[in-house]
């Protein structure tokens, strides 16, 4: 991971920590259940979230890292609002998969598995995400679009910069300094 | 951990042979080394459970009712039962053996452990590519267990594929370790490395003080948390460890000679013993 594009840690609230526990009774069986609601309010684990729920479930901290890091849905690194899977599957490599990701990747100056510094933006390369039919394919959060160009997909990632579910909520602005539009500009310039 | 219930009374076994007796609820590999038989393993400990990480121990089982079925086990993990026909010595065995270091072999190029056990096995070089950038680690996860059972876990492993590794939270030092250097004692490799100086101890990042004897000063082979954690944990005396091996053997001395002169006195008891407190 490049040094410049790790994001900032941004202030964690412990208050959804404690809320998230009090959820479930206090023991070992429920820490997969809690990392996976702590992923889904932080969009990361924070590791003052991670200290807490150890003590709170009587499990080890090092035991709470060790399943943190094993399960790929955990990250302990902020992810991004977005996050952009780019499919490297078969059927999406072949029609032009390799593309599409270093379009991204340029366009949002991060690599795959990296965050963009504003938080708007996670890129990752993953496996076959079944919908071959479509190739190539990038999922947004949940979002599946197929069919994909180099052109799409700058429109992708310019309304994704915008909105929250992609969905044409253009009328979040996007800011001057993000990482996209410096991408672009640099490009066009 | 299942153990199938087959009463109390011991039973025998053949190991390669021989009949050997073995009692409910162990494993095939306890049975064999008490009968002197040599199962070569990386990964089990008398202190801590089976686990069956390194594969070396494996052998073959069969019963005379299996009709010809062989089926290659876990020494470390097959619980021993009556009847039971075990091959450590097969064409078969060495075999996956043979396999089990090579892949090692592998992994950590470097372990002088490894190297000797694969050399004994007739294996003089990895036929597969090494790993880049190889450390010692065969990830046996022996240390990780030492910890848990008999000290603080404050080690785990983490990550998982390729990129497993033994490691602490963050990979900083771990908070909850108190130095007792169990992890790099039972590490069969000796991946886990650690440095003392004086009464100073360091190890995976952290640095500890030593305990020091209360009379003469002199540092004990142990550090100050872990002196703590074990008169916590099993009801010892604050006073436990605070004296060196020398200074306690004076103080008994001491103790000794009192005793004696106050018998010479005619006296059964001392007057005063409260200043003999002390350890043990
Ligand atoms: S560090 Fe040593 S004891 Fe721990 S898993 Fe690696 S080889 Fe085994
Ligand atoms: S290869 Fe991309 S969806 Fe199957
Ligand atoms: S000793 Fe049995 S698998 Fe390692």
């Amino acid at each position: 991971m490049s040094a410049q594009s790790q994001p900032q840690f941004p202030p964690v609230d412990l208050a959804a920590t404690e809320a998230i526990l009090a959820r479930y009774a206090a023991e070992p069986k429920h820490l997969i259940s809690v990392l996976q609601d702590l992923q889904l309010h932080y969009r990361y684990l924070p590791r003052e979230a991670l200290e807490r729920v150890g003590a709170a479930l009587g499990v080890p901290l090092a035991k709470v890292y060790g399943v943190a890091t094993f399960y790929k849905a955990f990250s302990l690194t902020p992810r991004g609002e977005k996050i952009l899977r780019v499919c490297t599957g078969t059927a999406c490599h072949i029609r032009g998969a390799p593309l599409i990701l270093s379009e991204l990747q340029s366009r949002l100056k991060i690599a795959a598995g990296e965050t963009t510094p504003d938080l708007r933006f996670s890129l990752e390369a993953v496996n076959c995400v079944g919908a071959c039919a479509l190739a190539p394919v990038v999922m947004e959060n949940d979002t599946a679009h197929g069919n994909l160009s180099v052109t799409k997909v700058r429109r992708l990632v310019r309304s994704g910069a915008a909105g929250s579910r992609g969905r044409g909520s253009a009328e979040l602005p996007r800011p001057d300094d993000s990482p996209a539009k410096k991408a672009e500009e640099s490009e066009e310039s | 951990m299942s153990e199938v219930n087959l009463g109390d009374a011991p039973f025998t076994m053949t190991i390669d042979g021989k009949r050997v007796e073995a009692r409910p609820g162990e494993m095939v590999l306890a049975a064999a080394k008490r009968a002197g038989i040599a199962i070569p393993t990386l990964c089990e400990h008398k202190a801590v459970e089976s686990f069956g990480s390194c594969r070396l121990c494996m052998v073959e089982v069969t019963k005379a009712a299996w009709k010809g079925w062989k089926g290659l086990m876990t020494a470390c993990l097959y619980p021993a039962a009556p009847d039971l026909i075990i091959e450590t010595q097969s064409e078969r065995v060495l075999h996956v053996r043979r396999n089990v270091l090579d892949l090692l072999l592998a992994r950590c190029p470097d372990s002088t452990l490894i190297q000797r056990l694969a050399a004994e096995h007739g294996v003089q070089q990895t036929s597969f590519s090494v790993r880049e950038q190889p450390d010692l680690c065969i990830l046996c996860g022996l240390c990780v267990r030492i910890c848990e059972s008999a000290a603080t876990s404050a080690i785990s492993t983490v990550k998982r594929g390729h990129h497993r590794e033994i490691g602490t939270p963050w990979g900083g030092p771990p908070p909850a370790c108190i130095g007792c250097l169990a992890c790099a004692h039972v590490c069969p490799t000796g991946h886990i490395t650690f440095e003392e100086h004086g009464a100073t101890r360091a190890i995976w990042g952290r640095s500890f003080e030593l305990q020091r004897c209360a009379e003469c000063g002199a540092p004990l082979p142990i550090t100050v948390e872990q002196a703590s954690f074990l008169v916590e944990r099993q009801a010892l005396d604050a006073s436990y460890f605070s004296r060196c091996e020398s200074c306690q053997r004076r103080a008994t001395a001491q103790t000794f000679g009192r005793l004696a002169r106050w018998q010479k006195l005619g006296l059964t008891q001392e007057p005063d013993a409260r200043q003999e407190g002390g350890k043990r």
